[in-house]
């Protein structure tokens, strides 16, 4: 038997899914160990390997492949520990990233200190010279000045360098003469050249991706260097792989490369799952909905397709890689509720986290936060939290919402389910906002709900929304870590091709995608010998707008000729689906040419589904409160639900990581790849 | 009318911030023109059907105080024939706007056969007819020169707009397509509105959801309150100055006294300047609204920007002032200046009750436009306005400033666009672009700085621009002994080696290829005395290269 295994590191567990050759999945759970992630990892498979009944090492030598999702890069931005960063930039132009385009958060904080840049001015060091748009030189390398930022950058000891020169989105050879020099006088220190991380137009978000890269890179790769030194260790050699920020995954040397690109990786998992999910017959059209401790991330997939988008901030600073559209609310099983300034119940965005947690954790926590609510609710089992790892105090969670309620005229029950509600409107109003600004209807959609905590608020979000249908993994709880092992080798390009009159003709077009398409099929190649495909994309607008709107165009013939008139109809099209019109006697102008390179790894076998036996029965009754009426719900073992087995809501269905609340007039639907059906009542 | 239970105020004050905000994403979304979906120049609104702001969506500062006088002067205008399905329209200063390029949408929002709510969305034009390109006419003495004006007006009914109308007014524009388009768009989100305000007035019925109104703003009433009764009570003078009016007056002062007493603020500007001939007058919306402004800066951020939070203030002012100009005088600066001026008079005096929370003054607007025509494009004119070399935001006592965030109105809520693409679609070349050294005002705490361009003219032939703008005598002020911050220097460099200084209000510049734009933006206010700063941050400052 061979297998395949992912590998997620939250906040508080290390999630390790492994899928092996006859499809069976299993999912293994350690807890995180920030100082460093790679050890939780190993110990992760420890866990694994000993719930396969095998020794780690026999397990890893029957391993294909680990793919990982790692937080060192989003963790080191968080926490502003990443490297010491200088930047080379074009003369007269070094306060790019800290003019930042003239905006700043917090509209009505006019007290908010300055955010001191990721790099500091006085290693944001000028070097004279000067490329034009149309790619003509102005003011050739000079290099005297460069030699003089050169040896700032020897005095400082800077651990990386990103160098960004304007329009290098046209021509990088100064940038690239820059980087050399740099390599070669400080040996050992990591150096991005902006064109090489996000080779397009726009300034600000071209240099504030190669500062990030510069900023994060040392230490993601460092990060990789041990994981591959302990897997190694342990007896695995084979390949290993990161997801990115965009849903694919690259090799280690890759995602060291273009750490930037790993801002997402956490969070990417659970959209991959999704894809994959609806691949396997989930539906086209899925709302991912992943409820963690502190936060609830939200994704659209259309027509099976993960939506992207460019536009990500991580932690304050603009990461313009395409990246998975991925918005997160500060609304978790661990948001706690409180009254607000203005005097109002709220719900969130200050979070438990995992110390002290939920009140019902019994680690000095005192404000309850809406785990507590479900738990005071009725819909946890207090016994058989985690499987019974943890056990719950719901007394004290209780006494928390007499306080709580005390303070508005509430009684304790009264509290909690406002606290449940809220939380639960919060959702459903991220949820609305996410899909408003995709231009669709969350009606359509299918809700896909997991993480630990989402069953037990997606009856109630799916209702808030009227949208009629959510589905439940039975894995709920390591879905983003299965996610991993069902999406393929990704690599990104852009160019930027800007020019006075209009889409190019025919023949630059060809030119344009064919030199893209080599070089991608080049470095994929490199990476692993299978087959390889390739979408084209575009960002285009029309010759007034300032946005560039994405504009897929695989559906596009690209040999027959009238391929600049094929391009343009394409961009109309998109335009009217999006904004409800095209202006078809407007200029239009191509901005950046697009081209999704993907390596096809081996589909993983699905597992054989379970034969319908005998329909489980309810192994419990649970007493719980919905709507304010307290009534005893019958509770199923999740994993012992049979294919096509039914259950009527209200109910509970329940395994040791996730517990579902179905809602009167829900009718849940075993299916037989491992999902709970649920058509909203 | 019983208050509603504490969990469904809750959830309906939750649901009132998150329709505004779909409302925003929606416009961001539709809207046609640069200045609005780059520059979200335009506000969301939900007014309640007495007109009290109920909720607002954060966008641009000026706008906060203004909208409720919008459906005030529609529900004066039609009261009760107003009907289901109705859609209104206005700009006119005084008859609800704040000036002429702000074009108002007001659908109402029925249950129960009245109006329960009013879906607003307010939205900046890139123009609307009078004397200049793009509205900013420094030369118009009259209201007429500055371009259509729009009393309420019953654009449609039914929730169609009546294509007369619209075209009536798209064709008093230089630019009828997108104002067109950008007209649609606010028509589109104040439906969006309403569908969605009708949803809960579905589930919740009209009167339990006008009791939780009532209660929502009663409490950011009381939030407010509790917050103002924290301050040192007394009455305190505040002044900010005009450069001038572009006819010759200089020195055009705005005086606030300010009084706190308790948990309620009077600000009195009585005492301001006579109005002016030119386009600074602000229309007594934007007055109002520039007030709420600088008090709304002064309160906690959280603090729900609302009828309610606003209860606690009076303002007074007399007729025949620039903050109360009479009928028929020119307003259009007026959401820049004098409404910086207003907010920053406001915040000089209550620097007195709550020095801690005063910020050093925000940087002041001066505006160019470019017209000319470029040899890649040819038989194509083009039009460029500045938005870079910002001024920067005023230091306070939790920190600097903000460099390069901009004015007191837009509070780092304006984006400028990419040097890299505006080289790339005009004909212009950015040699600098850089903080300006020196331009911050010194403090405790200092301001941020200001922006530096040297641009290039690389037109054709002979190119035209004109300004608009004020702040080249009187940079942002410095709060409680920080010092003013170094006000604009515009100057152009001609080809030809001679330079001379812009002027704020100037109409028809001539430009030829090879002059230089030089732009030397101000910083922001300094917090506090210099003497009291950190000689580390000052020692920082020193080797970051920013004194």
């Amino acid at each position: 038997m061979t297998y395949r295994i992912g590998v997620d590191v939250g906040g508080t567990f290390t999630d390790v899914v492994c899928v092996a050759a006859d499809g069976v999945t299993t999912l293994a759970k350690a807890s995180s160990t920030p100082a460093d992630q790679s050890e939780g990892v190993v110990n992760g498979l420890a866990v694994l390997a000993e719930r396969l009944g095998l020794a780690l090492r026999d397990l890893l030598a029957r391993t294909e492949r680990i793919v990982h999702g790692t937080t060192v890069a989003t963790n080191a931005l968080l926490e502003r520990k990443g490297a010491k960063v200088a930047m080379l930039t074009t003369e007269g132009h070094r306060d790019v990233i800290e003019m930042r385009e003239g905006l700043k958060p917090e509209r009505y904080d006019l007290r908010l200190p300055a955010a001191p840049a990721l790099v500091p001015r006085r290693l944001r060091l000028p070097v004279a010279e000067r490329i034009r748009p149309d790619g003509t030189v102005e003011a050739a390398l000079d290099r005297a000045s460069l030699d003089a930022a050169i040896a700032t950058l020897k005095a400082e000891n800077v651990e990386a360098v990103a160098v960004c020169f304007l329009h290098a989105w046209r021509d990088d050879s100064h940038e690239r003469e820059a980087a050399e020099a740099v390599r070669a006088a400080l040996p050992g220190v990591f150096v991005t050249t902006s064109a090489e991380v996000l080779p397009q137009i726009k300034e600000f978000e071209r240099f504030s991706t190669a500062c990030v890269n510069a900023y994060v890179g040392p230490i993601v790769s460092r990060y990789l260097a041990r994981l591959r030194g302990r897997l190694s260790d342990a007896g695995y050699n084979g390949p290993v792989f990161v997801i990115l920020s965009h849903g694919g995954v690259a090799p280690v040397e890759e995602a060291a490369r273009l750490a930037a690109g790993t801002a997402l990786s956490g969070p990417a998992g659970g959209v991959a799952a999704g894809v994959a999910l609806a691949e396997r017959g989930l539906g086209q059209d899925l709302i991912t909905f992943d409820v963690g401790g502190t936060s609830t991330d939200i994704a659209l997939i259309q027509d099976g397709e993960a939506a992207l988008g460019r536009g990500r901030t991580v932690a304050g600073e603009r990461i313009a890689l395409e990246s998975l559209d991925i918005v997160t609310l500060g609304a978790g099983g661990g948001s706690i509720g409180h009254v607000g300034a203005s005097g109002t119940l709220q719900v969130g965005p200050r979070s438990a986290g995992a110390v002290p947690g939920p009140v019902a954790y019994g680690q000095g926590g005192t404000e309850p936060a809406v785990t507590d609510a479900n738990l005071v609710l009725g819909y946890l089992d207090p016994d058989n939290f985690l499987g019974g790892a943890r056990k719950l105090d719901r007394d004290g969670a209780l006494a928390a919402f007499g306080r709580l309620g005390g303070t508005l005229g509430l009684d304790a029950m009264a509290t909690a389910e406002g606290v449940h509600r809220l939380a639960n409107i919060r959702m459903a109003d991220g949820i609305r906002v996410a899909t408003v600004r995709r231009g669709v209807d969350p009606r359509d959609f299918t809700l896909l709900a997991f993480g630990g905590a989402a069953g037990l608020h997606a009856s109630a979000v799916a209702r808030e929304l009227g949208m009629r249908r959510v589905a439940v993994p039975v894995f709920a709880a390591g879905l983003s870590a299965w996610g991993m092992l069902h999406t393929d080798l990704r690599y990104e390009m852009a160019r930027s091709e800007i020019n006075t009159g209009g889409v190019p003709d025919d023949t630059t077009l060809h030119a344009i995608w064919a030199g893209l398409e080599s070089e991608g099929r080049a470095r994929v190649a490199s990476w692993f010998g299978g087959e390889v495909e390739t979408k084209r994309a575009a960002d285009m607008r029309y010759g007034e707008q300032v946005f560039e709107i994405a504009v897929p165009l695989e559906a596009v013939e690209w040999e027959a000729p009238g391929l600049t008139g094929r391009v343009t109809d394409a961009f109309h099209a998109r335009h009217e689906t999006l904004f409800t019109y095209a202006l078809r006697e407007e200029e239009v102008v191509l901005v950046n040419a697009r081209l999704a390179v993907i390596g096809r790894l081996p589909p993983m076998a699905a597992p054989e589904a379970a034969a319908a036996g005998a329909a489980a029965s309810p192994f419990a009754t649970r007493q719980a409160w919905i709507d304010g009426v307290e009534q005893d719900l019958p509770v199923f073992d999740f994993g012992a639900l049979t294919p096509m087995q039914q259950v009527a809501g209200p109910a509970i269905v329940e395994s040791d990581t996730t517990t579902v609340l179905l809602l009167a007039g829900d009718t849940a639907r075993m299916n037989g790849q491992g999902w709970l059906d649920v058509t909203v009542g | 009318m019983t208050a509603p239970d504490p969990v469904t105020l809750s959830v309906l004050d939750n649901r009132f911030r998150a329709i505004v905000e779909e409302m925003g994403e929606a416009m961001l979304r539709t809207a046609y023109s640069q200045i609005l979906n780059s520059s979200r120049d335009f506000s969301i609104a939900i007014c309640d059907g007495q007109a009290r702001l109920l909720a607002q969506a954060d966008h641009i500062p000026i706008h906060v105080g203004a909208m409720p006088f919008a459906v005030k002067a529609v529900l004066d205008a039609f009261g009760d024939s107003i009907v289901d399905g109705d859609i209104y329209l206005l700009n006119d200063p005084y008859h609800g706007g704040s000036h002429l390029p702000d074009l108002t949408i007001i659908v109402p929002v029925f249950a129960d056969g009245r109006p329960i709510f009013y879906s607003v969305v307010r939205a900046h034009h890139t123009d609307i007819g009078g004397g200049t390109h793009g509205a900013y006419n420094p030369a118009a003495t009259e209201i007429f020169q500055e371009g259509l004006r729009l009393p309420p007006i019953l654009l449609g009914q039914g929730r169609v707009a009546r294509a007369d109308l619209v075209r009536m007014i798209v064709t008093n524009t230089r630019l009828p397509r997108e104002v067109r388009g950008d007209l649609m768009a606010m028509i589109g989100a104040a439906h969006l509105g309403e569908k969605r305000l009708l949803s809960v007035l579905d589930k919740h019925g009209a009167t339990e959801t006008e009791a939780a109104v009532a209660a929502i703003l009663s409490l950011s009433e009381a939030h407010a309150r509790r917050i103002i009764g924290s301050w040192k009570d007394g009455s305190w003078k505040g002044e900010a100055f005009l450069d001038d009016d572009g006819f010759g007056r200089q020195d055009i002062a705005i005086r606030a006294t300010v009084t706190k007493q308790s948990d309620s603020i009077v600000v009195d500007l009585t005492e301001s300047d006579p109005q002016v001939p030119s386009f600074l007058n602000s229309s007594w919306p934007n007055t109002a609204s520039a007030v709420r402004m600088a008090i709304a800066f002064l309160l906690d951020p959280e603090v729900a920007k609302n009828d309610g939070c606003f209860r606690p203030i009076e303002i007074i002012a007399k007729e025949g002032t620039i903050v109360l100009p009479r009928d028929g005088a020119p307003v259009t600066m007026c959401t820049s200046h004098c409404s910086n001026e207003i907010c920053e008079a406001v915040v000089k005096a209550l620097a007195n009750a709550c020095p801690d929370r005063a910020m050093g003054g925000w940087g002041r607007r001066y505006r160019i436009a470019i017209k000319g025509s470029d040899a890649r494009r040819p038989g194509r004119s083009f039009v460029w306005h500045l938005f870079h070399a910002r001024p920067g935001g005023g230091g306070s006592s939790q920190g600097d400033g903000w460099s390069t965030a901009g004015e007191w109105h837009s509070a780092g809520g304006l984006k400028f666009g990419s040097v890299e693409m505006a080289e790339a679609r005009f004909p212009l070349f950015f040699a600098k672009h850089e903080f300006r050294p020196g331009s911050a005002g010194d403090g405790t705490f200092r301001g941020g700085l200001g922006g530096e361009l040297l641009m290039r003219l690389e037109t054709d032939g002979p190119a035209v621009a004109n300004t608009a703008g004020d702040g080249v005598r009187y940079g942002a002020a410095g709060m409680l002994g920080g010092e003013d911050a170094a006000p604009h220097h515009y100057t152009l460099d001609r080809a030809d080696g001679t330079s001379r200084d812009l002027k704020t209000k100037e109409v028809g510049i001539p430009l030829a290829p090879g002059d230089t734009l030089h732009v030397r933006a101000g910083g922001g206010g300094g917090w506090g005395p210099p003497e009291k700063r950190d000689p580390a941050a000052r020692a920082r400052d020193a080797e970051e290269g920013l004194l």
